[in-house]
């Protein structure tokens, strides 16, 4: 049964909604605010750019963002307002760098009706109040006290309903709206207000302006000296102010964002809804307005903010291609652009499809988006794990080491390359033509296995092999030193670093060596009762060639021992616990803070943090990240350090923010690994896998990648073909050069690898690509695309014509092979039974493939199901039928084979607008709707009554706060069967804002303890501005509130591991739990993404 | 449609935008349905209709046969014509034979807000009763003082569970179905009291129409009423009017973007608003004599009228800002309630029904009210008073509609006794050949 959910975020909310500049962490610190619908980020202007200080979530889905100073302030607030009425103030806490609430409301009311337009929060340039437009008709005020401390909210009647942007005028004795609105015969002016708080009344404002613009809906406030206020129209820019109105014709375009250049406010930055980004100047003679100026700057993504920084450089936010940092230039560029785009950040958003394939057939999904929208249009590679681009590769069995080792010590590239075998060494060396050949190094024993290798000092090279330690020049190769270790005593396992050298033989003899020039010395010996598993020296402290501490696993006891260096005692024992031993033991340093690693037999590992002085373990965390035994190696990737760990689940621990952090790796089972930074390969890593070793580079270190793949048009709907290995989408090319509104629709085919369009086909005039479905038909082996589109008329409301078309991909090419006319919209296709289903406006309709006399194909209709206001989304599973409808909620069909027809089996009768469906089991079926929730439904077969039968359960309700545009089954991780983790069914969704999430089903004991779990992070966790997760998380319609059920929140409970250690404790306390076996669960479920 | 669900798709039209859009795109396509149909069991005329408020699936109608029918409005009980039309047959009906059965006509039935398990029905035989509706038993009855025109419960009452009852005597009762007994009695009116219907926005506030004209607003936790609705009352010139500075046409463009919507709410004149209470406005207005009296009593004295004879249907809009009132001299005035000014809305109508109560409807973002005006349904826009539609469909008088905001589907009763759904229009494709083409 899937009605237990974990809904959470894999990749988070990218659309940028919202930015402001100003002075909010200091006095003297000039900060970027960034909102992503669901989210803040602050980001501090440094000479170096854009440096970020937080990144938080907020309980609501961002309405209002603005910065004000009240009196007496030296720096900025924040005010926040979300869709759900709620507000908030922020302050800045410098000395806990985190933000402080200093005040919160509630701004709902009974009366009213929500506004249209989208709210408007606003608030006076001299801070005598905050206005918020809510509800249709009215206008809160919630006043400032002298202090800058809000009183108690109230409102005002506007008689304008229809109303399309409220401003403050700068410079007015009392405080002033203007009000741009729409009446009742489609003409817009603007008027004000003045906002009288003794009376809580509005009274007539100084001016006001009738007959605008049609298009006019943008107001911007100009500050002293001139003010008034500009009227951004479509054909025109009005400047207008109780004395004087300045207009200037525009080039027809549709302005969405606009910047503040000058304080004084004598410039602009406009950015239009193709791109472009204008200048508008207001020119003047001293403080009077003469005219207005506007130049063309350049192009940069599809503007939904601009903020202006400072010298020129200009943030760009968009909702519909990527958000740019870009800088002004003086001078124009051989293109005669004044833009340069020095920085992009990836915006996902809006996702209105995806697939899920596994390109790589490595077993790990990879999710391709339609995202972009107009020209910023794209298809973007989603892939959860760290990459390998491989560069070559030999043949090799049997590798049990790898080393690299220079030719002189202060060499930068690894000119060696150690391999060993089960009985022999052989060495690598790249040779003048940059190939990889075999050497030999005189001083080396190749006749033998080895145990360990490393550069040690004064251009010296070490090699530890089952007798001996060797010490070998590399220049010259020759022997220079060998210490043998006594016989009937041979070497088990060893270590060494640059300076040192540790070993140990059978009978848990421990002997430590140091390295001189052409001297190995033994320092010192200790025995230990049991047998050792494994060592490691290397250095963390202030000397990278020496360390004072070693760290040995034990055979038999299960347990970690710390020693000192040189003098082997013993400062610290961990005991595992467990019956697995430990097989590769770690000592290492993540941005500054030393850790020890410990992996063991059975795949998992655990790690502590280490004090280098005392030698003390705290801190124990476990994780598991395979089955097979680990082995440990440090390596360097962009001047970082991380571990790389080996195993048949090979990862990558890093850490970000102070916390560990494990990325898999794109490789199915790797068994050693060395970094190899030589001239030819620089920055890569040698790795033996199945038989093979491969030199290569790893990608960027983080935990999703996102490779984009710029369209130029708006790709709508998007699925895969495995037999032709080519996708298809529908997408549509707005043509700018017209003023109507051309739109030219397509279908193209693109390679799966390099995703060329190699195929295209163009719909008719007025023909959309509605859905595509890739499948195949009973009796026929072949795989075809199927195309649903529908003929959208300009005078219809309703689309009344369609085809589907049927596409085989030949050659590299889209042939159409048949084609079918309908009576509407096809809004799904889905594979039915070896047959073809379609939604057709309100309609099911059922095609089977038929062969015709002549050896073609065609599509015959069977049955159809009516009963729907519009079907527009559909899932199959067997024969069962599971539609979303425009406004319906959702429904059950069954298809009757004997009798051929659909039947309605239940339904759901809520009135829920949906925006796509998922079935979860036979039994469960999810739902997204147009209010940002998610909701899941049970079809109740054993119901008593035809009554029970025919309705679906309403079984989990849940916000998510996002619009959910499409469901996927399928995982964005490799999924490892035999893992409790594995066996977790998992969704994926893809949402407006650009996020990508996981929906898991978890057992129902797993899921009452982590809503146990849940319930005591939503006491210890506050969200910011003091808004409440139970209210936020909470199923929220027109018609109802109710308390989110049978959902968990994944990102809250995960952030579990982000707390601090008493916090932690805290949780676990209450729950009666250990702090490892929370940490344990957690852990496990953020593998699930 | 398909050009709004890419939009809402992409994130350029918002979520709550495209609601209102499609659904005020169905309404005004309001026709007689094609596609559903209700077989009504009464013998009388409809009086009243109403669909229940928690899933919008029951349809509960009382007629002056002395029956009541509930149907299953979601789930059709017969198909016909291959499965296009909709046959809804009623899952319950009373009649007299029942035991418990209203002995005349029945005014006025409603559904217990919270869920469908209750209803309440109030008929000339001076008697409302409280049905349970699984074992279609009556549950509670109330003995009124006279004949029963209209009730009404508040659907966002949490802590209250008030049946408030007009009838042909002076007073306004609230029948309380916690305890059985009446609560309140409220005096006030000089005549019969023909329409009531409580707030959407505050769960105390009870609004009343009576035969005498006036429309009185009751705050149920205060002595007496507060507000009086005056037809003379208007908005005009409370905020000194606009400099008449700036006529002058900025600019001619006739483009029209795409992302503005191109249906707009068109507004009545420059109304007066407030933020006080309405009350304490009149009150103000009435003059420094009589503050000195109670506030209960002082609104008794008030002798404002709202319409020309009797107030014969009052209808809230659903977001508590406007009150739309129907008279028997055959005007429809839309009241702003805080305010308690009348708008001077003119709405087109030619002659309404005024021997009885009537029943509006209004739709969700109150732009259309729905009033039966003789033989038809007009469908007026609420701000200008223009008629939108007129659904001819009915041999006879109409006497009640229902506007169910699930499916924008508009239910009509009258003096003919049918049940007519007035729904926007499927597009059926005729393609039932289509589906049996075997050959060729």
């Amino acid at each position: 049964m899937s009605t237990y959910n974990y809904v959470v975020t894999a990749h988070k909310p990218t659309n940028v909604t919202h930015s402001c500049v100003g002075n909010f962490t200091g006095p003297q610190e000039l900060n970027l605010i960034i909102a992503k619908c669901t989210r803040i980020e602050i980001h501090l202007l440094t000479p170096q750019g854009l440096q970020p200080m937080l990144d938080v979530p907020i309980y609501g889905r961002i309405a209002t963002l603005e910065l004000f100073r009240p009196h007496g302030e030296t720096q900025d607030l924040l005010f926040i307002a979300t869709e759900r009425y709620k507000f908030c103030v922020l302050q800045w806490d410098a000395e806990a760098n985190e933000v402080i609430t200093r005040a919160m409301g509630d701004v709902s009311d009974r009366i009213g009706r929500p506004t249209d337009n989208g709210q408007i929060g606003i608030i006076d340039p001299d801070c005598r109040l905050i206005g918020l437009h809510l509800y249709d008709g009215l206008f809160k005020v919630i006043p400032f006290d002298n202090k800058g401390q809000l009183k108690e909210a109230f409102n005002i009647r506007l008689e304008e309903l229809q109303v399309l942007d409220i401003k403050f005028l700068y410079g007015c004795p009392k405080p002033t709206i203007v009000v741009l609105y729409q009446d009742n015969k489609d003409a817009r002016h603007v008027k004000t207000y003045e906002v009288s708080l003794k009376d809580k009344d509005f009274v007539e404002g100084p001016w006001s302006q009738n007959n605008l613009d049609n298009g006019a809906d943008l107001l911007i406030p100009v500050p002293p000296p001139f003010c008034g206020v500009l009227i951004i129209g479509e054909e025109t820019i009005v400047y207008c102010s109780a004395s004087a109105f300045k207009a200037i014709p525009i080039r027809p375009s549709i302005t969405r964002a606009y910047g503040r250049v000058d304080a004084d406010g004598s410039r602009y930055l406009l950015g239009d809804h193709s791109g472009l980004l204008h200048l508008l100047v207001i020119a003047h003679e001293k403080e009077k307005v003469t005219g207005l100026k506007i130049e063309l700057l350049g192009e940069t993504s599809i503007a939904s903010t601009i903020s202006y920084l400072d010298n020129a450089f200009v943030y760009v936010g968009s909702s519909y291609g990527d958000s740019q940092l870009v800088k002004l230039n003086l001078q124009p560029d051989t293109k005669g652009s004044y833009v340069e785009v020095l920085e992009r950040y990836v915006n996902l958003g809006p996702i209105v499809d995806f697939c899920v394939v596994d390109l790589e057939r490595q077993g790990q999904g990879q999710v391709v988006t339609c995202s972009g929208a107009y020209k910023d249009g794209s298809l973007r590679i989603v892939r959860n794990g760290i990459g390998i681009n491989e560069q070559a590769s030999v043949e090799l069995q049997g590798i049990k080491g790898m080393w690299s080792l220079r030719s002189a010590t202060d060499d930068i590239y690894d000119t060696f390359l150690v391999v060993s075998f089960i009985s022999e060494t052989r060495i690598l060396a790249m040779n003048l033509e940059d190939e990889l050949e075999e050497t030999e190094i005189e001083g080396f024993c190749s006749q033998v296995q080895t145990l360990f290798c490393h550069d040690a000092i004064h251009n010296q090279l070490v090699q530890v092999t089952s007798s001996s330690v060797r010490l070998v020049s590399s220049s010259s190769g020759e022997l220079r030193n060998e210490w043998h270790a006594p016989s009937d005593y041979s070497i088990n396992v060893a270590t060494a670093n640059a300076t040192q050298v540790l070993l140990a033989t059978r009978g848990g003899h421990l002997v430590y060596l140091e390295i001189g020039d052409g001297v190995l010395e033994e320092k010192k010996h200790a025995e230990l009762k049991y047998d050792i598993s494994c060592l490691d020296i290397n250095p963390i402290g202030d000397n990278p060639n020496y360390s004072n501490l070693a760290a040995v696993g034990m055979w038999t006891d299960i347990s970690v021992k710390i020693f000192s260096l040189p003098d082997l005692n013993l400062i610290t024992e961990e005991q595992l616990g467990g019956e697995i031993i430990p097989r590769s033991v770690l000592l290492c340093a993540f941005e500054g803070i030393p850790y020890l690693l410990c992996a063991l037999g059975d795949g998992h590992l655990l790690n502590f943090l280490l004090n280098t002085s005392t030698g003390e373990l705290t801190d124990r965390k476990k994780v598991s990240l395979g089955t097979q035994p680990i082995t440990l190696r440090t390596f360097s990737s962009k001047s970082t350090t991380h571990v790389f760990a080996a195993s048949d689940r090979p990862t990558v621990i890093y850490s970000s923010n102070k916390k560990l952090l494990y990325s898999n790796v794109n490789l199915k089972e790797v068994s050693h690994m060395c970094p190899f930074n030589s001239a030819a390969f620089p920055d890569s890593l040698a790795i033996a896998k199945e038989g093979e070793l491969t030199i290569g580079t790893i990608d960027d270190i983080q935990k999703l990648h996102i490779r984009s793949i710029p369209l130029g048009e708006h790709a709508r709907r998007i699925c895969h073909q495995e037999q032709s290995r080519t996708f298809a989408i529908c997408s549509l090319k707005y043509n700018q050069s017209s003023t109507e509104d051309a739109e030219m629709h397509f279908i193209r085919l693109l390679d799966d690898q390099t995703f060329d369009f190699i195929s295209t086909y163009s719909l008719d005039q007025f023909e959309y690509g509605c859905s595509i479905l890739n499948c195949s038909f009973s009796d026929d082996n072949n795989a075809y695309y199927c195309v649903g589109t529908a003929y959208v008329m300009p005078e219809e409301n309703e689309p009344t014509k369609g085809r589907i078309l049927v596409f085989m991909v030949e050659d590299g090419k889209l042939q159409l092979v048949a084609e079918k006319e309908t009576k509407g919209a096809v809004y799904s296709l889905n594979a039915f039974n070896g047959k073809l289903l379609a939604a057709i406006n309100q309609k099911i309709q059922l095609y089977k493939w038929m062969l015709r006399d002549d050896g073609t194909r065609e599509l015959q209709s069977e049955c159809g199901h009516h009963g729907h206001i519009l079907a527009l989304y559909v899932q199959t599973r067997g024969d069962f039928i599971v539609v979303g409808d425009l406004m319906k909620s959702i429904s059950l069909l069954i298809y009757k084979h004997e009798e051929g027809a659909i039947e309605e089996r239940a339904r759901d009768y809520n009135a829920n607008w949906m925006s796509a469906v998922e079935i979860l089991d036979d039994d469960i079926y999810l739902g997204a709707e147009n209010n940002f929730n998610l909701f899941t439904v049970r079809k109740n077969s054993e119901g008593a009554t035809d009554e029970e039968r025919g309705r679906l359960e309403v079984v989990g309700e849940y916000h998510l706060g996002e619009f959910v545009n499409r469901f996927q089954h399928g995982s964005l991780v490799m999924r490892l069967p035999d893992s409790d983790v594995g066996k977790i069914p998992t969704i994926i969704f893809g949402t407006v804002n650009g996020v990508i999430g996981v929906i898991a089903s978890l057992p129902q004991d797993q899921y009452v303890f982590m809503e146990r779990l849940q319930t005591n992070l939503r006491k210890v966790i506050k969200g910011v501005g003091g808004l409440s997760h139970e209210q936020w998380r909470s199923f929220y319609s027109e018609k109802k509130t109710v308390d989110s059920r049978n959902f968990l929140d994944g990102d809250l409970i995960e952030s579990f591991l982000d707390l601090g250690r008493s916090r932690m404790e805290e949780i676990a306390k209450s729950m009666s739990v250990s702090v490892e076996e929370l940490m344990k669960r957690v852990e496990e479920l953020t593998r699930l993404h | 449609m398909w050009k709004e669900i890419g939009d809402r798709q992409s994130g350029k039209l918002r979520p709550s935008s495209f609601i209102t859009r499609i659904r005020s795109n169905r309404v005004s396509s309001l026709q007689l349905s094609n596609h559903k149909e209700i077989v009504s069991p009464h013998r009388g005329s409809i009086n009243s209709l109403q669909v229940d408020l928690t899933e919008g699936r029951y349809l509960l109608s009382g007629a002056a046969d002395a029956s009541l029918a509930i149907y299953d409005i979601q789930r059709a009980t017969d198909q016909e014509g291959g499965g296009l039309i909709a046959k809804h047959k009623p899952i319950l009906h009373v009649d007299k034979q029942h035991q418990n059965g209203h002995k005349y006509a029945i005014s006025t039935a409603i559904w217990y807000p919270v869920d469908t398990g209750l209803f309440v029905t109030g008929s000339y035989d001076h008697h409302i009763n409280v049905w349970d509706t699984n074992s279609s038993q009556v549950v509670m009855d109330f003995k009124m003082p006279g004949k029963v025109h209209r009730t009404a419960m508040s659907a966002l009452a949490t802590s209250h569970m008030l049946i408030a009852a007009a009838t042909e005597d002076v007073q306004v009762r609230l029948c309380d179905m916690a305890s059985g007994a009446f609560s309140h009695t409220l005096s006030g009116h000089r005549d019969g009291v023909m329409a009531v219907e409580w707030s959407t926005c505050s769960e105390w506030v009870l609004m009343t129409g009576g035969c005498d004209g006036a429309i009185r607003f009751w705050d149920i936790r205060r002595a007496g009423c507060f507000a009086v609705l005056d037809q003379s009352h208007s908005q005009l010139g409370r905020r000194p009017p606009v400099l008449e500075r700036s006529t002058t046409k900025v600019s001619t463009s006739k483009s029209s973007s795409p992302g503005q919507p191109s249906s707009s709410r068109s507004r009545p004149p420059p109304k007066k608003a407030t933020s006080g209470s309405g009350g304490r406005v009149l009150r103000q207005a009435k003059g420094s004599a009589k503050q000195r009296l109670h506030p209960g009593l002082l609104s008794s004295q008030d002798r404002a009228t709202a319409h020309y004879g009797a107030v014969i249907a009052l209808k809230p809009t659903e977001d508590g800002m406007y009150l739309l009132s129907a008279g028997s001299d055959s005007r429809l005035r839309l009241w702003d309630i805080q305010s308690g000014c009348n708008t001077l809305v003119h709405f087109e109508i030619v002659r309404l029904q005024s021997n009885k109560a009537i029943q509006l409807a209004v739709t969700q973002d109150s732009a259309l009210v729905f009033v039966p005006c003789m033989t038809s349904v007009k469908a007026f826009d609420v701000w200008s008073g223009k008629t939108s539609t007129t659904l001819q469909g009915h041999y006879e008088h109409v006497n009640c509609c229902w506007y169910n905001p699930h499916d924008q589907e508009l239910f009509t009763g009258g003096n003919d006794r049918q049940i007519l759904i007035w729904s926007p229009p499927k597009f059926i494709s005729q393609d039932v050949d289509d589906e049996d083409n075997w050959s060729d």
